[in-house]
């Protein structure tokens, strides 16, 4: 598979080179991207625990956050059961039905195994021997670099609420996600793009822009969506007529005139807004040339699968490792269409194979530049799916058997930054529905993403209504068996 | 125990290092510095939670911190070396240590040590301030009192105030704090030359009185009231609700007294003969999200939003935080979880909001009470015209239908002989196709259309056909499959489920050469298969709502025919058709392969099914059973009279439809009360001990005489002897006036609370605020006749050493406006701003693809082309998963949750938006219009002035002046060397900005320049 062309490891980048690219046009040199009224010590350059230390040694700087929105079958791709397969057809034990929130199923349903073929067969892979379908042949590959935790579970069961749920770790609207946490913690490390960026293929999920919105933190710390189509962060480009050098003069009259009202009126926040007109300048310059994937090898695009121009779960990925290499901190990709109700035969393929590919080489693209030690690579979904059929759709009609909502128990990955390579924690019951060892909530999850960033989760606390409130809540404990 | 060495040395160390802040001679005042430490650090264990208190020993009750058990009290008075737990602060016993290490709190030196000191000195208690009445304490009146108490606290901490701020500079800040404009040139010429010593205060009572300051004051509260125009979560549909906005507007600008205003928005309801606007008030708490997403529990959604009402009124009304006792007991304040399902009992009587409408399956919609609103007479009296006209027309087709005799003979010949000569299908031969997204798309042999590539949301096609043929009397559209297609189509979203939804259809017809473009009228629709209530009628409603579509017979072509009034195509010429398909499901529930015929002959005799066509050959007499109702029932079908008189049913129900029936969302409280239960873990599923209505016991009774319902809750809210209210209302006020709290965290007052920097000022504004009647205009008005409000805000050197932060109002306020308050300062300022009030939200300029998310009945952005695109940001419709950019990127919320206090940050996002933002760009080029249309012969330099005076309010200093000047000539000469740059910036504004005629494209441009220069002034996005 995509074996690593050896010519490119010697054309690789430092991601230093980027960190400091872009031309100030006053060559002042700036404190950190963004200020805040009143909030300067929180948004300094190394985030608010940078003064006085991390809590512990960090195993990962940055983070690429995958987010399949609507719930793959963790079934079908990562927890083979035999006896599902076996008892495929038959009524489902009461205990998974009766007293159960269950999104849709309505009436006792039926167990469902796997589809029958080699297409969806398991191959223990690797030296490390996890198991992982045919359907993702490519990851395959990378599978000793991959942690799997197969016993994640949620408290929510409609997508909503419970994308709010392990992002924000409150399933109603108003608190900070884990990016803005993230970045609330760890500060930037970048100067002329933001911290927390968002990549998005297909439509938005439910959860709208609170699943990257920054809550009761200051809203610099909220994700910044670059779209695919237009420009790539709102208002970037000139209006027709104007030309970067017209841009620069406008740019420097404004400063010029803040300049002359600074020291007439001596408010300190008028020397932050004069640095973010000359980033916004450089933004204007350094996101095009973030986005534009063209001048990428072409060997990159073929691992890949990357086509320059087109909006693709590919496209992201690429991105996404250009985005860490210049130091973004945060980095979430959402991908809608896994939510597999029906027809899973031939939905969960066609999804499968559109991030298999590329999710495999961002996993080597980081590696080969040795940014894999320093990045975490998170693979998640709001919750999982039933091991029962679902064959009726939301208005009641029969339709191709898919899976519903399930909360008990699901797969999630991760890769790089202090995670076990190879490794698999915790162990489903024989249908995967239910936990037998190792349970870890989605507090817990959240946990120990904190801790490989070198974050105590019950110390990274803001001050509001009363109450120092933090991502898990007065919940989460470590998963310290994923811990490398 | 450890040896007593160890303590003692630590002590040593502890009095050695650490200097009490507290003035000589003072003593340590527990709300001031002994509860916070308490609080934050002993009261998660030792405070109210029952459920989490450890080694039963409670630090927030004096008697039970100074109980002494088995000869050991946690606190004794007088010597801390007796306390227990002042023994336990020190120890070196890590497993004994308080606060235990695992629970990540630790006490500072300087911390510690005040706790000694304070047991030294008698360990006295107080209860915390804010559950204390406030009391009035100033020796003088009015705004003087305010400024008598900010001096007190100006001379302990020895700054020196700053004199009154200069006249403009003064009207402008006025101006924007009241109505949330700035001073038009004439107000300011105004203010300037009125000598009276009253000129200031004219200037406020205008502006108080002014339409302008109920718009302004509605935005903050809106904020706190999350009050939005959609429903959040998954498909985040919108929903009406403007009307409470409306309301809101009117109540602030009629200064509503508070506890009136209180009480009509919680409880307008259940006013004895509540008038509509009282029930208009309740749509506060109508505001709150709903997740209708296919599968959601209404049980659940419904508790959820019980929730959100209990803790935005704690928020908005106590200042207390009571989201956290929804699932234990407070651990900082008095408040227990009984207390909050007490409150919530008051809630838990309106019905469910999701319903579920077909009755199977697991799809939901919005759904509660709602109320009509009040609409024009003349549109009262059309719709009782049209209902009637309905009715009559119904009967009509009724007697039709039963009196079957009539020209059935006549009828049956007719058809008998079409059948010899059959009207016949022409194709339609496609010139143009186009369409809204950016599909791609193929034009067939057959003159399908396959539509492939991209598959939008939601989709308008335009296919336009040139034709000869005449009398045309229908067109049949085809929806055809594909292999192409997902599920091989016939639409495009699903290969399982592969719908579509046309929801309209229409047919304009041209000749060429000629400008006049003509709608063709269509009056029927029939399909070869229709979807349960999306039949094809619905394609030609007028109703962009409703459609047709085909599931469960997916994967296979189907076809619909409309025919038209009157025969269409010229025998002369040819005819161009345009047809437009609108298909605004959502989730790509579009056509995936289109195929569009026109019918020329008699419609009637078309698609006769072969077994009519057999029983029509068959003679009368010999004509079995079936066939004798099927032909009957064909006939009634094709009957062309019956047609007419269905086509005028269609034509007056879509009529009716048109007309404006708005309605909002209110509180209705259910015939029989709903049991309420504490729920363990705040689990809706887990009910455990019964509670009644009640309110907390730690604030005051709640009176008898009230009734146990909203209204009494209401009532008990305001009742004079709530130590909150008024304290939290005005400490907002302040806060939007000077940037910050007399308590700083505005949202709550609680024990972990920052302490009042002023509390003798917050006091007496609270009280002054509840004696005046709850009225809020005089309340600000006593705010901004201080002197303390209309001091100079220039941050000196000294104070921004000793006072960075402002917190002792040594100078008056600067501080960045909120994101609507900009876009209503540059409005204004370019002459743009439509004062229109009131009415649906509004969509300005907003960049493509921000309303992204799907789902069943997905919005649509569709932007306003009028005044409407140039009214106030309060009128701008907020939908939740993707609120208004611009405004986003100045920090407003999405609105899902109450929040009383905005952020403001400095971002460079904002000056993308200034300088970039579209909207900005045609509000810059009317700003430079209106600086020549009003300075039209002066030159540059007194046009700079003029724009000054518009934007600031002021002046130019010589400075500016003259670097302005610089600018814009060296602007004027580049654009001359560029003119397609000065053209294409002219043309920037679109056809929504009249600029001044004869003024060549680089002089306008030029100005275009100065002008974005001065909207970008960090001076005219503050208020200073």
């Amino acid at each position: 598979m995509n074996e690593i062309p050896a010519q490119l490891a010697r054309t690789i980048t430092r991601r230093q080179l980027f960190q400091n690219a872009g031309a100030g046009i006053g060559g002042m040199a700036l404190a950190s991207l963004f200020e805040q009224d009143g909030f300067a010590s929180t948004s300094t350059s190394s985030g608010i625990l940078g003064a006085g230390g991390l809590h512990f040694p960090p195993r990962a700087k940055n983070v690429i956050y995958v987010h399949m929105v609507g719930a793959p079958s963790h079934l079908d791709l990562f927890d083979y059961k035999p006896e599902l397969q076996k008892r495929s057809g038959e009524l489902c034990p009461d205990y998974m039905f009766k007293g159960k929130q269950l999104a849709f199923i309505r009436e006792q349903p039926t167990l469902m195994g796997t589809p029958k073929g080699d297409q969806f067969a398991f191959k223990r892979c690797g030296k490390s021997g996890l198991a992982i379908s045919n359907l993702l042949p490519n990851l395959q590959t990378v599978a000793d670099e991959m942690c799997f935790i197969r016993t994640l579970h949620t408290d929510q069961f409609n997508h909503a609420p419970a994308q709010m749920f392990l992002l924000t770790g409150f399933q109603q609207f108003g608190r900070p996600s884990i990016g803005a946490w993230t970045s609330y913690g760890l500060g930037s490390e970048n100067r002329n793009l933001p911290n927390f960026v968002v990549l998005v293929t297909g439509q938005v999920l439910g959860a709208g822009n609170s699943a990257w919105g920054s809550g009761f933190l200051p809203t610099i710390h909220q994700g910044i969506e670059f779209r695919s189509q237009g420009d790539p962060v709102l208002f970037l480009s000139n209006p027709k007529g104007i030309n970067p050098s017209d841009r620069k003069k406008v740019v420097n009259s404004v400063n010029r005139l803040n300049n002359l009202s600074l020291a007439e009126v001596g408010d300190p926040e008028i020397e932050t807004r004069i640095k973010q007109y000359e980033m916004a300048y450089r933004m204007q310059t350094s996101v095009p040339e973030l986005m534009d994937i063209k001048d990428e090898p072409k060997e990159i695009h073929e691992m890949y699968g990357t086509e320059p121009g087109k909006t693709s779960f590919a496209n992201n990925c690429l991105l996404a490792r250009r985005l860490v290499e210049r130091g973004v901190r945060f980095v979430q990709l959402f991908d809608q269409g896994w939510d597999h109700h029906s027809s899973l035969s031939t939905n969960l393929p066609r999804k499968a194979s559109q991030v298999d590919r590329p999710l495999a080489a961002l996993v080597k693209d980081l590696k080969m530049r040795g940014l894999l030690d320093e990045t975490l690579i998170v693979w998640s979904a709001e919750f999982g799916r039933t091991p029962m059929a679902q064959g009726t759709n939301s208005g009641g009609e029969k339709t191709k058997a898919g899976r519903d909502h399930h909360k008990e128990a699901y797969t999630v990955w991760m890769a790089g930054g202090g995670v076990k390579p190879g490794h698999m924690h915790g162990i489903t019951d024989e249908f995967g529905y239910g936990i037998v060892e190792d349970g870890v909530h989605v507090h817990d999850f959240n946990a120990t993403l904190m801790r490989l960033l070198g974050i105590d989760h019950e110390r990274l606390t803001f001050r509001y209504q009363g109450l120092r409130l933090r991502l898990t809540s007065v919940h989460g404990k470590v998963c310290e068996g994923v811990l490398a | 125990m450890k040896p007593a060495a160890a303590i003692c040395l630590s002590l040593v160390c502890a009095r050695l290092f650490v200097s009490l802040p507290t003035m000589a001679g003072d003593k340590i005042d527990f709300n001031q510095d002994i509860r916070p430490i308490l609080s934050e650090n002993c009261y998660h264990c030792h405070g109210q939670d029952a459920e989490g208190r450890k080694g039963d020993l409670r630090l927030d009750l004096e008697e039970e911190a100074k109980k002494s058990v088995d000869g050991h009290a946690a606190i004794s008075p007088k010597s801390r070396d007796k306390s227990k737990a002042w023994e336990l602060l020190l120890t070196k016993d890590m497993d004994e240590r308080m606060p235990p290490p695992k629970s990540k709190r630790k006490l500072t030196a300087k911390e510690i040590e005040l706790l000694g000191t304070w047991i030294d000195e008698g360990a006295q208690y107080a209860p915390h301030w804010a559950y204390i009445p406030p009391t009035r304490n100033a020796v003088v009146s009015g705004s003087k009192a305010i400024d008598q108490l900010v001096a007190d606290r100006l001379k302990k901490e020895q700054l020196e105030a700053l004199p009154e701020a200069d006249p403009r500079t003064l009207l402008r800040r006025v101006s924007l704090d009241l109505s949330g404009l700035p001073p038009t040139p004439s107000e300011i010429s105004a203010f300037l030359t009125d000598p009276s010593d009253q000129a200031y205060e004219k200037v406020v009572d205008r502006l108080l009185n002014s339409k302008r300051f109920g718009e302004r004051w509605a935005r903050p509260w809106l904020d706190a009231a999350r009050y939005a125009d959609s429903n959040g979560f998954q498909a985040d549909q919108l929903r009406d609700s403007w009307a409470y906005r409306d309301w809101l507007i009117d109540a602030l600008n009629a200064n509503m007294p508070f506890d009136q205003f209180t009480i009509e928005q919680l409880a307008g309801d259940l006013l004895p003969n509540s008038s509509l606007s009282q029930k208009i008030a309740t749509g506060f708490h109508r505001t709150v999200t709903c997740n209708v997403e296919a599968g959601v529990h209404p049980e659940e959604n419904r508790y959820n939003q019980v929730v959100d009402r209990v803790n935005t009124t704690g928020t908005v009304w106590l200042g207390t935080t009571l989201a956290c006792v929804q699932c234990h007991d407070h651990k900082y304040d008095p408040f227990s979880m009984k207390d909050y399902y007490g409150i919530f009992s008051f809630f838990n009587n309106t019905p469910l909001e999701v319903e579920n409408p077909s009755g199977k399956g697991v799809s939901f919609n919005f759904y509660g009470p709602k109320m009509p609103l009040p609409v024009d007479d003349s549109v009262t009296k059309k719709k009782t015209q049209l209902a009637s006209q309905i009715k009559e027309l119904d009967k009509h087709r009724q007697n039709f239908t039963a009196d079957k005799a009539g020209g059935r003979k006549a009828w049956e010949a007719r058809m008998l002989a079409s059948l010899k000569d059959p009207p016949e299908w022409h194709e339609l031969k496609i010139t143009k196709f186009t369409s809204a997204g950016d599909e791609t798309f193929k034009i067939l042999d057959d003159q399908s259309v396959l539509i492939t590539g991209r598959v939008p949301g939601t989709a308008h096609y335009e296919i336009t056909s040139e034709t000869k043929l005449s009398g045309i009397t229908a067109f049949k559209l085809e929806a055809l499959t594909h292999d192409q297609l997902p599920g091989k189509g016939p639409g495009r979203g699903d290969d399982e489920r592969s719908n579509f939804i046309l929801s309209e259809f229409e047919v304009r017809a041209s000749s060429p050469g000629s400008p006049n473009i003509q709608l063709i009228e269509l009056i029927s629709a029939q399909a070869d298969f229709s979807q349960n209530s999306w039949d094809v009628k619905n394609a030609i409603d007028g109703n962009q709502k409703t459609g047709w579509a085909i599931a469960p017979q997916f994967h296979k072509p189907h076809w619909a025919i409309f025919r038209t009034a009157q025969p269409c195509g010229s025998k002369t010429s040819s005819t161009s058709l345009r047809f437009t398909l609108d298909q605004n499901y959502g989730r790509g529930r579009t056509l995936g392969r289109v195929r569009l015929l026109a019918l020329v002959g008699d419609p009637n005799a078309v698609e006769i099914p072969e077994g009519i066509t057999a029983t029509l050959q068959t003679r009368p007499q010999k004509r079995n059973k079936k066939q004798q109702s099927d032909l009957e029932k064909f006939y009634i079908k094709t009957n062309p009279e019956l047609q007419q008189l269905e086509a005028m049913l269609a034509q007056s129900k879509k009529q009716l439809a048109a007309l404006p029936s708005p309605s909002t969302l209110v509180m209705v409280e259910m015939d029989k009360a709903r049991e309420t239960h504490v729920m363990k873990r705040g689990n809706y599923l887990s009910p455990a001990e019964k509670v009644s209505a009640s309110t907390p016991k730690s604030l005051h009774p709640f009176k008898a005489g009230l009734p146990g319902n909203r209204l009494g809750f209401a009532k008990w809210l305001m009742d004079p002897a709530n130590p909150l209210v008024a304290r939290v209302t005005v400490n907002r006020w302040w806060a939007e006036l000077f940037g910050h709290g007399l308590v700083s965290t505005i949202e709550d007052f609680g024990t972990q609370s920052t302490p009042p920097s002023h509390p003798k000022l917050l006091d007496w504004l609270a009280v002054e605020f509840m004696e005046s009647g709850w009225d809020m205009k005089h309340t600000l008005k006593t705010i901004v006749l201080s002197d303390t409000y209309r001091r100079d805000s220039k941050v000196t050197p000294s104070l921004l050493k000793e006072d960075p932060a402002n917190r002792f109002y040594a100078r008056g306020p600067r501080f960045r406006m909120s994101a609507e308050m900009i876009r209503d300062n540059a409005l204004t300022v370019s002459g743009l701003l439509s004062t229109k009030m009131h009415g649906p939200p509004i969509m300005p300029y907003q960049p493509t693809g921000i309303w992204r998310q799907v789902g069943r009945n997905e919005p649509k952005w569709i932007e306003e082309k009028d005044e409407d695109r140039f009214r106030r940001g309060v009128y701008v419709v907020w939908r939740r998963a993707a609120p208004y950019p611009s405004f986003v990127n100045f920090d407003a919320p999405d609105r899902s949750a109450c929040l009383v206090k905005r952020p403001r940050t400095n971002t460079p996002l904002q000056a993308l938006t200034l300088m970039n933002d579209p909207a900005y760009v045609e509000i810059a080029l009317a700003l430079a219009g209106r600086i020549i249309r009003e300075r039209p012969n002066e030159d540059i330099a007194a046009r700079i002035d003029h724009g000054f005076e518009l934007v600031l309010g002021r002046q130019p200093t010589k400075q500016e002046r003259s670097y302005l000047v610089e600018v814009f000539q060296e602007r004027f000469q580049h654009l001359q060397s560029a003119p397609a740059d000065a053209a294409q910036i002219v043309k920037n504004g679109g056809s929504y900005i009249k600029l001044p005629a004869r003024i060549p494209a680089k002089e306008m441009a030029a100005w275009f320049y100065i002008a974005s220069i001065l909207l970008n002034l960090d001076e005219t996005i503050n208020k200073g």
